[in-house]
């Protein structure tokens, strides 16, 4: 028998759950409009440069610290002032937000209830990542195999976006989620590895990008 | 501020206490570059702490970092305002420098500030500004890092008067120049916000035009002050 989490955490992970990522590119649509991001190989460049760095240094970092016990209040501040890229920031937020609210009602906990009222009394933001954690670790999935699957839920929705606007072949996109596997399980020891000097180290070009995107014309993504 | 004795080497801990009392103004530069030497085993660090009080205005503006051939350099600021100072920080960091030529060739480098607003009796992280460039661990040069760049230059500004408008102004602003930039704003805490500008570029001259020209827009825009010439070369 399958571990009793498997179905929640696939539930959790399921690219349609409706928390709005199809809505965020996370930078690289501004990779698109200049040219540098335009086929299944240039995509897969950019999606593993974006998981060894910023999903390792900010989200992977904070779902760490957070199994490991750190106060999700302070977690939640330190996201919040280290994603200095605006829409980033705000996308982190609004897909949190989404994660809370339908957290709350299929996968209540105290844990939840908790950082929910934070969020609720203006003394947290509601993260992402955060609101991933606080669910998994309440429902017993192991910190592996929780930072595992969130990894690869947001490479898939980073992968179906960039099927709809490059655009790439149904296929091609599944051939990215494949060669994903292996970053991801490097990711993961990276996490691993990491210290609290290192949360949120950003990496200057994916940064720029996600600035710069506020004020590009043409866009089909709110970050 | 006088760089101590040319150059940082391993074990080298400097510790900078700056404090601006309120209402006062303060520009604070270095007299030549931070150059780091190479640090075996060990690592060069420098610790700042800034406290800005009440209507205060700091302008921090040092040259730029060149770390050598095998230096590790960490270099960590806690800058705390108050809601109501006025905070701006330019930094530039090269490539280093190595007998064969080659960039990137020191070990570490980790430049981390971490920027506070201080009301009253509740102290809150608006910032944190956290740069780890690794070029033995990782590949730097390429997409998503430096992207075929050597410079990186960065601007911080908190201040009251920081909003949208004028993050797209400075955007602007950086428009006549060849380097690749982006411009974006903090959360607002206790009615003050923060501005971050990064940009890559070939040249610490480009940069440092760049920035001066972001920070003499703000001189003028804010203090009807002319640009800045510290004439020190």
């Amino acid at each position: 028998m399958s571990a009793t989490y498997q179905l929640a955490l696939q539930q959790l992970t399921d690219s349609a759950l409706p928390t709005g990522a199809f809505a965020h590119s996370l930078g690289f649509e501004g990779y698109i409009e200049r040219g540098l991001v335009g086929d299944e190989g240039s995509f897969g460049v950019w999606l593993s440069a974006f998981l060894g760095q910023q999903l390792t240094y900010s989200d992977g970092l904070a779902i760490r610290f957070l199994y490991e016990g750190a106060d999700v209040g302070l977690l939640d501040s330190v996201l919040s002032s280290q994603l200095l890229a605006r829409e980033v920031r705000e996308a982190s937020l609004k897909m949190g937000g989404r994660l809370l609210e339908i957290g709350g009602e299929v996968f209540p906990s105290g844990e939840l209830d908790a950082y929910r009222e934070l969020v609720r009394e203006g003394s947290a933001q509601g993260h992402q990542p955060l609101a991933f954690g606080v669910i998994a670790r309440s429902l017993g999935v192991p910190f592996e195999a929780a930072l595992s699957a969130y990894l690869f839920a947001t490479v898939t929705s980073l992968t179906q976006n960039a099927v709809r606007a490059i655009p790439l072949g149904q296929n091609a996109g599944q051939r990215v989620l494949r060669q994903a596997h292996d970053a991801v399980a490097a990711a993961v020891q990276d996490v691993a590895r990491l210290c609290w000097e290192d949360f949120g180290a950003v990496s200057p070009g994916l940064e720029i990008s996600q600035m710069r995107h506020e004020r590009q014309r043409a866009r089909m993504f709110m970050s | 501020m006088v760089n101590p004795g040319g150059a940082y080497l391993g074990a080298d801990l400097f510790l900078i206490d700056v404090e601006v009392e309120a209402g006062a103004e303060l520009l604070l530069t270095t007299q030549s570059a931070t150059k780091v030497y190479r640090t075996p085993g060990s690592f060069a660090e420098q610790r700042m702490s800034v406290r800005l009080g009440e209507g205060s205005r700091l302008e921090l503006l040092p040259d730029q970092l060149i770390a050598y051939r095998e230096a590790s350099y960490r270099q960590n600021s806690r800058i705390s305002l108050h809601p109501t100072s006025s905070f701006v920080m330019a930094e530039v960091i090269t490539p280093g420098w190595s007998p064969d030529g080659g960039e990137f060739k020191y070990e570490e480098v980790r430049l981390r500030n971490e920027i506070w607003i201080e009301d009253g009796n509740s102290a809150k992280l608006l910032a944190l500004d956290n740069l780890l460039i690794r070029p033995p661990v990782n590949d730097v040069t390429g997409l998503g890092f430096m992207e075929g760049s050597s410079h990186l230059g960065s601007l911080v500004v908190v201040d009251p008067r920081v909003e949208q408008g004028l993050a797209d102004q400075l955007h602007e602003v950086t428009r006549g120049f060849g380097a690749y930039t982006g411009v974006s704003l903090t959360a607002t805490i206790a009615g003050t916000t923060g501005l971050v500008l990064r940009s890559l570029s070939n040249s610490t001259e480009e940069l440092n035009t760049l920035l001066g020209a972001c920070t003499s827009f703000l001189r003028e825009r804010w203090y009807g002050q002319e640009p800045l010439n510290l004439r020190k070369y």
